[in-house]
């Protein structure tokens, strides 16, 4: 797998969209993966019970579909040295996220980009935020 | 001889509340803070005051403002609608009133939870199937349903028309909040704007972007109109004359969406509200020392100064650029900041401070101040009137 | 509204114990960073990357051998099974905190913003142990949700070494509910319903145009009397003051006369940026409000040439929209 190299990014590049389609499935199955039981992210029952329709995403799985975004268009020699997501809308069944990101930033001095990027599902903005990673 | 409105009124005492972003109390309150707070100014008690009036949008009902602020017998009470078009219709009305003798010291107040409550930002929604409902179900289906939206429509024609770029919008907006941060009242008070600011702010409805926007506050303001002879023997304040007021809406009117007129680029309606004006006051364009203009949105500034002669059409980018609007200019405008920087309480905030213009107590007072225009809300049916000096 | 004046003082007063002190819930890692915990890890977000799997891959790359995916860091701190039985810790300050705040009314919360830095990744074999302080506690804010309090947090994660690998912040809000929600709206079914664009109020003046779009007409109504057309549409003619009225289809051509591109706030049904637009029509003196679709928003301007198309928008909604004539 190529890895993109710091010197072919330029500010405003736009990152390869995805469609992420939020499954009952990914949403359970990335909350125990992360070790995260909390009842809403696996329980529809708990999940109404807290308002919601259904179970709907934890913050790791997020997290985690945010890193993938990027380093799916990085590559393996990319570093992520810092994410900061602010979140939306919640993410349940039968959503898709669409996940669009541009380079915000350029640093020489670490060769490093920031990159600004949303993941949108039917309601709005299911998080936001910028990924910071270093590349080769 | 037909009664005009010339000379026939007085403000006597001006009362606000705080600005800000959470009053933590009721609309109710606000109004009545503010209303008490007028009366104590005009050097009046609440059993001298006999006539009410507020915007149809206020959530205040007269008679409970009353009851709450010890106001006894009333003899007059009316609304005027349209939002922020009210802002000097309300004066309108109580400029009629005292002159007709209707009432004789009439309380004008408006109030809202701007922030923490219904936020205008937000847009229309619902309610009974009204003619005004169905105005908005031809826009709401696609997506134009809050005041940004239908005011970006304006701009973004007059901008084709004229060449009015967003920095020329800048200029109103940076005037203003020079003048804020003087203003301890304001919520941009110490709080300056560079043109960087501006321009990088997030886009709101494009050509609009964040600083072109008024804010969204909660707060209460009130005033106290009487009869010229009876404010010259009142232990007031300082009383500003009312030279003129007037009210219009213009052919093909709609609310904030007048978009089939054979052009956009200017606003009918206030042209009639400065005709009225110019020919009951009997004054012109160079008799007016300082103003205060209706500032929902940056833009719908330089249209009323085409509308009441200041400049040519098209041609108000011109007339403000070298900071006419600015302390020392041809007009220093909005010296509390506007709604923009100081707050936005519907226009009546606005009110207050054309009363301090012509008192010359205002935080940004021009040295000249002899006549202050005061405009209400754009883009609907409308209103505005001249204060000058009492003898 | 919030608590006010004395009560409001009181309160902010019982907070101030708790800034800058830990949590006291222990946070150490159950098991080193493992491969099978990664892979798991990795199937359910669909991670294909080859670093975290794929040893010799890992090896090719600067990283040089397998390490754990980074946003992974909390996971190998959080208790699992126990977050959905096990009794609440008594030590656990946060939650304590959280009580304070639900007792006066501030019964939200909501997650808000998280931040991780990592310092380096993780690599098998590794293990972490964290500790949480409670960082900062806002102001009294008005927010979206309701009026209340932003609390952040900031974990430390350190290695067997005693060596800091990463840090998070996570900041909640406290909030007092500004109303009931809502019941969330469902379809037939139960399953939750989309959102859709905001229907037109549909009464005696203009319910037969919208009938004519849901037909696929794009109507134009017509004094009977003096045929002047008129848009939008209105119950008496402003030339001769008939009541008698028809309608006929419009051509679909028109010119861009003005137009916006909403940004904010974005309200659900609708894609955004969205562009609406003032056409002039080929049908002299009338104008259309519309969407401008099949083209960048951006592209839209005054002049633009268009036409017109009646398109369902929605499931059971048609709107009249127009698109640029290529």
């Amino acid at each position: 797998m190529s890895s993109v190299q710091y010197a072919e990014t330029n500010v405003g590049d736009a990152l390869p969209e995805q469609k992420i389609e939020v499954t009952s499935s990914l949403i359970v199955g990335g909350a125990l993966a992360s070790q995260d039981f909390t009842p809403v992210h696996h329980d529809r029952g708990a999940a109404q019970a807290s308002g919601m329709q259904d179970v709907f995403m934890n913050i790791l799985t997020t997290n985690g579909l945010c890193e993938r975004f990027v380093t799916d268009w990085a590559g393996s020699d990319a570093q992520v040295r810092k994410v900061a997501i602010k979140l939306g809308t919640p993410n349940t069944p039968g959503e898709t996220m669409t996940m669009t990101g541009t380079v915000l930033e350029r640093n020489d001095a670490d060769k490093t980009v920031v990159v600004e990027l949303a993941g949108k599902n039917t309601w709005g903005n299911h998080v936001t935020g910028t990924i910071t990673l270093a590349l080769p | 001889m037909p009664t005009t409105l010339k000379d026939e009124a007085a403000i006597v005492g001006i009362g606000q509340t705080e600005f800000s972003k959470n009053s933590g109390r009721s609309e109710l309150q606000l109004a009545c803070e503010a209303t008490a707070a007028a009366i104590k100014d005009a050097g009046l008690t609440p059993d001298d005051i006999d006539g009410m009036t507020t915007f149809t949008m206020d959530t205040s009902d007269e008679i409970e403002v009353a009851r709450a602020v010890g106001i006894k017998d009333l003899t007059f009470f009316s609304r005027t609608p349209h939002g922020g078009g009210a802002a000097i219709g309300v004066m309108h009305q109580a400029v009629m009133a005292v002159a007709t003798g209707s009432a004789n010291y009439v309380v004008v107040y408006r109030s809202l939870n701007g922030r923490s409550g219904a936020r205008y930002s937000e847009g229309v929604s619902g309610g009974p199937t009204t003619s005004d409902l169905i105005h908005w179900s031809w826009y709401m289906p696609s997506g134009l349903m809050t005041p940004a939206s239908w005011v970006a429509m304006f701009t973004q024609r007059y901008m084709f028309e004229t060449g009015c770029t967003s920095l020329d919008l800048a200029e109103i907006c940076m005037a203003q909040r020079e003048h804020a941060v003087n203003n301890p009242n304001a919520f941009f008070y110490q709080r300056p704007m560079t043109l960087e600011d501006h321009q990088t702010a997030r886009k709101i409805v494009d050509p609009l972007r964040l600083y072109d926007c008024c804010q969204e506050t909660d707060g209460g303001t009130a005033c106290i109109v009487t009869t010229p002879e009876r404010a010259r023997d009142l232990d007031c304040g300082g009383a500003a004359l009312i030279r003129s007021v007037a009210q219009g809406a213009g052919a093909e009117q709609e609310s904030m969406t007048s978009f089939y007129r054979p052009t956009i680029s200017s606003l009918p309606e206030m042209d009639l509200v400065a005709k009225q004006n110019w020919e009951i006051s009997g004054l012109t364009p160079d008799d007016i020392d300082c103003a205060v203009i209706y500032d929902a949105f940056s833009s719908i500034v330089l249209w009323q100064l085409e509308s009441f002669g200041f400049c040519k059409p098209g041609e108000a980018k011109d007339f403000i650029k070298d900071g006419a609007l600015r302390l020392g200019g041809r007009l220093p405008s909005n010296t509390h900041g506007g709604q923009l920087s100081e707050a936005y309480i519907h226009g009546m905030n606005g009110v207050n401070e054309g009363v301090r213009l012509i008192r010359g107590t205002s935080s940004n007072q021009p040295a000249k101040n002899g006549h202050v225009l005061v405009t209400a809300g754009v883009g609907i049916p409308t209103s505005a009137m001249i204060l000058g000096q009492l003898d | 509204m919030g608590l006010q004046g004395k009560e409001r003082e009181a309160f902010e007063k019982t907070l101030e114990p708790y800034v800058g002190i830990e949590i006291g819930i222990k946070e150490i890692g159950r098991d080193e960073i493992n491969q099978a915990m990664i892979r798991h890890w990795c199937e359910a977000l669909d991670n294909e990357l080859p670093i975290y799997t794929d040893a010799e891959a890992a090896a090719d790359s600067m990283h040089g051998e397998i390490v754990a995916p980074p946003t992974m860091l909390q996971a190998w701190i959080l208790p699992g099974m126990e977050m959905a039985t096990g009794e609440p810790d008594p030590n656990d300050k946060q939650k304590e905190l959280h009580r304070l705040f639900d007792d006066v009314g501030y019964t939200g919360v909501v997650a808000t913003n998280t931040e991780q830095e990592y310092n380096r990744y993780l690599k098998l074999g590794d293990r972490v142990k964290a500790v949480t302080v409670i960082e900062t506690i806002s102001e009294q804010k008005a927010t979206g949700l309701g009026i209340g309090y932003f609390i952040n947090t900031k974990t430390t994660f350190t290695d067997q070494n005693d060596e800091v690998v990463g840090s998070m912040t996570f900041r909640v809000l406290k909030f007092e509910p500004s109303q009931q929600p809502a019941a969330a709206p469902t379809d037939d079914s139960g399953a939750p319903a989309k959102p859709t664009r905001i229907r037109p109020a549909l009464a005696h003046d203009n319910q037969w145009w919208w009938e004519g779009v849901q037909a696929d007409k794009f109507l134009i109504q017509r004094c009977e009397d003096c045929g002047v057309l008129r848009h939008p549409p209105r119950p008496m003619c402003g030339e001769c003051q008939s009541i008698r009225w028809d309608s006929v289809e419009a051509t679909g051509q028109g010119e861009v006369y003005s137009y916006v591109v909403i940004h904010y706030p974005e309200v659900p049904g609708y894609e955004y940026p969205l562009a609406v637009a003032v056409v002039d029509l080929e049908e002299p003196g009338l104008r259309f409000v519309t969407n401008v679709v099949d083209c960048d928003p951006e592209d839209v301007h005054i002049g633009m040439k268009v036409e017109a198309e009646v398109r369902e928008m929605d499931p059971d909604f048609k709107m009249v929209v127009f698109k640029p004539i290529a």
